[in-house]
């Protein structure tokens, strides 16, 4: 009963990052329709980032947080332009986005190894402190608890830009029609490319927090996250960032159930999660997407 | 364009043909010229892989850094001597890095066979990493000189190509370990392993003593050896109420189970890992002394000192000496395992009538048992496995400023009583 | 996608341009040309190049390239878990030589049927749309990696501790039979290319309604070429086991044989048959040249040249040729 208790709640902390995790993909997507498979190598560069700052300069990882988000939405411009408006007007956008951030992702990933070295860190934890969090009886690691209160804070304030700011509201109307948008006098490119900034930084964020849920950090681990990830919005709803909440909490629970009761099956969770999704519900979820005859 | 159709396909065609010629022919003549050296060598080509990054580089650094230092001893008092031509030879390293991947591994061990002709073949760290050469070298009929692999089920008595020089068979590891605990009536006993041929040994071994003392795990899983987070399975263990909690892993695995552990504001009377002995500096940096007090591991050389040797630097000698020839390199059981490496391929040479590589690889069983080193005795059985070279256990006390590991069973090799529980 | 014309109407012949390149005449050129060459060459050169190993993973990644060519240049599906596959084939093979004692050739047949009884399984996918296939083949073939690998499948596969076939191990013979899955492969190649199937298969990825129409069986095709792909990947999985003869799990269902053979097809140019050869000799003959012991320099410029092509050239090299009216087999 206790070892329920527990990973009920663990799996809510999970839960809540794993959202924080599948949350710019899908806003990414919703946009610009476009699929970001660089995305867990994006966050493997935020929790480098987090790695290098803490090991070298003794920046506390929330400090980092906060930088990198800021660099990320600035990286997301020039990033955007190069890339994404000659992909738009490509045969088939969807797909084709799909083949060139899988090279982004390999480009991101080589020069990771090759600066940083194909090794394991980890983040030594007392950061959060030495003190577990005792929740119901149950005692968690400090870092799971703040990591979880960082990703319910970076979720709620993409919602209040989405749902309570002016460019907000136009980046939801570039959302659900972008021709419309653009006839409109919405300035899509410029919104877009903020929105795929807000993607980047969101992984990043995810990524100063993945040492500390997820024990260490290495160069490779982006394919696992992205995979990861694309399971989280395929059951929460792709295109709509806030669903990727549910997506992120069946995610964390089903995960941390496993690793308990199941554990040596646990690692197939993602994948065989991400597998029924599409082959039950392939047209209720996809039905604009599903192909054809 | 005025060329008919088919004849673009044919000059392709012809083009890669062509290449394939002109890289035959360069290759081939390299070959010829690589046989023609081998007839009287002017120096002993000794090949390896090392880690650089990855999983395996902790421990696989060292252990270069170790079989380095004895080339550039031997090299530094002339060469190694070689009965074959009855005179000293210079000797000299190819290394390539493998970054801790097996597929890598393979490509380059079959490079330095083929292309490098080396003349002596010397494994990466550990029995992943050994795993992929044995097969490679049994179909050059190179002998592997495998430095820390220890798995038991790589070794055959129909495989000649391959011997341990610097670590004891793994299966062998623990019987001190279940006679301590079977001494201090431990009866709940968990066990946890990294699936891998080295840990699993280890865990085999356990169970099956501890069965035929009378104790049954409470536990007994496998994680993958990626592994780097145990909180959940912390608490699944707590569940079952453990006296004792043996994880096997590699150093990785270790320095997250440590870092968990402390997190998780559990706690066991007795924690056993393997790595903490191995990789002393290491543990204590990236786990912390508070989650290393009281917990038992593996006492290895340099923690044991044998100093009565036949061959080479006894350990004293080897901590005084390895610092002036490889400045700031890192010094722990690897390093010694490196040197020792070097060690065994020297009285090879120096016994063998010939460069053939079964004549080592007799030369290197005729070594078994007549030999000591800074890492004890040096037995090998009929497969090659290495069966000297003893581990005992050892226990982390706090001190003033942090902790200190100290051998404490068997009690003829003990330097401080063990303390159990924890606490 | 329907609607959208196809962007270069060369890669996709009308039926009567098809008639005239098509046909038997031309597939026995192409034997000669390229499929018996090729043969020759690789049986050939492990008597004047010494270091086999690389020969023979040369000839693994032309199968991969051009398995992933049947699918990918043919239907337009992408498989990123193509490599699951060629990990289920080597897997089938060994149990099936180790477990079962098989003759080589029936075990390497039962690494074929193995693989394409996963692609049976898979057919769903078929479904999905682009992206979507992509990443769900993705995630099946590393849900077949976490099942293999399990520890709990120890008793069958020996999970994480990999399989040794030291046993069975025959290394002039397993070359030989990579030879064999090579000469298939291409001759499959020159099927597609030169058959009516070939065609149909083309015209369903450019454009499906208007195949349907004209009499394909769209489903059936597709399916069928599904099958072909992950069978030659099998093919080349059981082979490649049984030559290495000591892997783990990650050996087999490493993603960069994905990564590799989707580069070189891309590189040469979708839909031919020499455009993966010749992305397959000129990139993996560069990766072996300047030295493998750092494959993140490849894995930088191999990722770099999949930015450049989708964005500049998403047909290959081989456009370029036809673009100035060269044709391409």
């Amino acid at each position: 009963m206790a070892l329920l208790v527990y990973s009920l709640l663990a799996g809510l902390m999970f839960g809540l990052f794993y959202a924080l995790v599948g949350l710019g993909l899908n806003l990414v997507f919703g946009v610009m329709r476009i699929v970001n498979l660089a995305h867990g190598d994006f966050l493997m560069l935020g929790a480098f980032g987090a790695y290098w700052a803490f090991t070298l300069l003794g920046l506390h990882p929330l400090w980092a947080l906060l930088l990198e988000v800021a660099a990320f939405i600035l990286l997301g411009f020039p990033l955007y332009h190069l890339l994404v408006p000659r992909l738009l007007r490509s045969r088939d956008p969807e797909m084709l986005s799909f083949v060139l951030f899988f090279g982004v992702s390999q480009v991101i990933e080589a020069v990771a190894i090759i600066a940083f070295g194909n090794t394991q860190r980890s983040i030594f934890a007392p950061v959060f402190g030495t003190q577990p969090v005792s929740l119901f009886g149950q005692t968690f690691p400090a870092a799971w608890a703040v990591s979880a209160l960082v990703s319910l804070a970076a979720i709620a304030a993409v919602y209040v830009y989405l749902y309570r700011t002016r460019l907000g509201y136009a980046t939801r109307a570039i959302m659900s029609n972008r021709e419309e948008a653009l006839t409109s006098g919405i300035r899509v490119h410029r919104l877009s490319a903020l929105a795929f900034g807000i993607g980047l930084a969101l992984a990043a964020a995810a990524g100063v927090l993945s040492p500390f849920m997820l024990g260490s950090i290495d160069p490779n681990m982006g394919v696992d996250i992205t995979t990861a990830a694309f399971a989280i919005v395929i059951i929460g709803s792709l295109g709509n960032p806030l669903g990727t909440i549910l997506g992120g909490l069946v995610y964390g629970l089903s995960l941390t159930l496993m690793q308990t009761y199941l554990s040596s099956w646990s690692a197939m969770v993602p994948y065989v999660l991400l597998l029924l999704i599409l082959l039950v519900k392939p047209s209720g979820l996809l039905a604009r997407e599903a192909r054809h005859v | 364009m005025s060329a008919g159709r088919g004849s673009r396909p044919l000059a392709a065609v012809a083009a890669v043909l062509g290449a394939w010629a002109a890289a035959a022919v360069l290759t081939a003549g390299s070959g010829v010229w690589a046989a023609g050296t081998q007839v009287a060598p002017k120096e002993i080509v000794i090949g390896t892989l090392y880690a650089g990054s990855g999983s395996f580089a902790n421990s696989s650094m060292p252990e270069y850094a170790g079989l380095t230092f004895w080339v550039k001893t031997v090299d530094a008092s002339g060469g190694v001597y070689v009965k074959a031509y009855g005179k000293k030879i210079p000797v000299v390293l190819k290394s390539y890095d493998d970054q801790s991947s097996t597929s890598t591994a393979t490509t380059l061990y079959g490079q330095l066979i083929t292309s490098d002709h080396v003349n002596i073949l010397v494994a990466d760290f550990g029995s992943v990493l050994t795993s992929v050469a044995i097969p490679i070298a049994a179909e050059h009929h190179m002998l592997l000189f495998d430095q820390t692999a220890s798995g038991i089920s790589l070794f055959s008595p129909k495989n000649p190509y391959m011997v341990d020089t610097s670590i004891r068979t793994s299966a062998l590891w623990p019987t001190p370990l279940a006679q301590f605990l079977l001494s201090r009536h431990v009866r709940r006993v968990a066990v946890v392993y990294a699936a891998n041929d080295f840990d699993q040994s280890q865990a085999q071994t356990l169970v099956r003593l501890l069965a035929a003392g009378g104790v049954h795990p409470v536990a007994d899983t496998s994680v993958p050896t990626t592994t780097t987070d145990y909180a959940t399975l912390l608490h699944t263990l707590a569940a079952q109420n453990p006296q004792a909690v043996i994880e096997f892993g590699y150093d990785n695995n270790d320095i997250a189970w440590f870092q968990n552990l402390s997190q998780s504001g559990l706690k066991f009377p007795l924690v056993f890992t393997i790595y903490p002995g191995l990789e002393t500096a290491l543990l204590l940096k990236d786990a912390g002394p508070a989650a290393l007090a009281y917990t038992y591991t593996y006492a290895a050389p340099p923690l044991v000192a044998y100093n009565k040797v036949t061959v080479g630097l006894g350990v004293s000698a080897f901590l005084k000496e390895f610092p002036k020839v490889m400045p700031g390199g890192t010094l722990n059981f690897q390093t010694i395992a490196g040197y020792n490496t070097g060690l065994v391929i020297q009285e090879a040479l120096a016994t063998s009538p010939s460069l053939d590589q079964l004549a080592l690889r007799h030369a290197v069983q005729a070594l078994s048992g007549h030999m000591t080193t800074l890492e004890g005795p040096f037995q090998i059985n009929a497969a090659g496995a290495q069966v000297g070279e003893p581990m005992y256990i050892a226990q982390f006390f706090p001190t003033a400023h942090g902790v200190r590991l100290l051998p404490v069973y068997p009690a003829d090799h003990a330097q401080h009583a063990p303390v159990y529980p924890a606490p | 996608m329907s609607d959208i014309p196809p962007a270069t109407p060369e890669a996709a012949p009308s039926p009567a341009a098809a008639r005239r390149a098509g046909g038997a005449p031309a597939a026995v050129r192409h034997g000669l040309t390229i499929l018996l060459p090729a043969v020759a060459v690789f049986a050939v050169a492990p008597r004047i190049y010494p270091n086999g190993a690389l020969l023979f993973a040369m000839m693994t990644f032309l199968v991969l390239a051009q398995g992933i060519n049947v699918i990918f240049g043919f239907t337009g599906y992408l498989p990123f878990g193509y490599v699951g596959f060629f990990g289920t084939g080597a897997y089938a093979a060994s149990l099936a030589l180790l477990r079962l004692h098989l003759a080589w050739p029936l075990a390497m047949l039962a690494g074929a049927v193995a693989a394409a009884l996963l692609a049976l399984l898979l057919m769903p996918l078929l479904r999905l749309s682009g992206a979507y296939f992509a990443i769900a083949s993705l995630a099946a073939a590393e849900a077949m990696y976490q099942l293999v690998s399990n520890p709990a499948l120890v008793p069958i596969t020996n999970g994480p501790y990999g399989l040794s076939l030291q046993a069975v191990y025959d290394g002039p013979v397993s070359y030989g039979a990579m030879v064999g899955v090579l000469a298939l492969t291409l001759a499959i190649l020159i099927y597609l290319r030169t058959s009516r199937f070939g065609l149909a298969l083309q015209a369903i990825r450019d454009d499906p309604a208007s195949a349907a129409t004209a009499g394909v069986d769209v489903v059936r095709s597709r399916a069928l070429a599904w099958l072909l792909s992950a069978l030659m990947a099998g093919l080349a999985g059981g082979v490649y086991a049984w030559h290495v003869s000591v892997f783990y799990p990650d050996t087999v269902f490493d993603l960069s044989f994905t990564v590799f053979a989707i580069v070189f097809v891309l590189f040469g140019g979708p839909a031919t048959i020499l455009g993966p050869l010749f992305g397959t000799l000129a990139l993996y003959g560069l990766y072996d040249a300047i030295g493998i012991s750092t494959p993140q320099y490849f894995q930088f410029i191999y990722g770099l040249l999949i930015v450049v092509l989708v964005l500049f050239l998403p047909e290959g090299l081989v456009s370029l040729l036809r673009r100035r009216g060269i044709r391409v087999p």
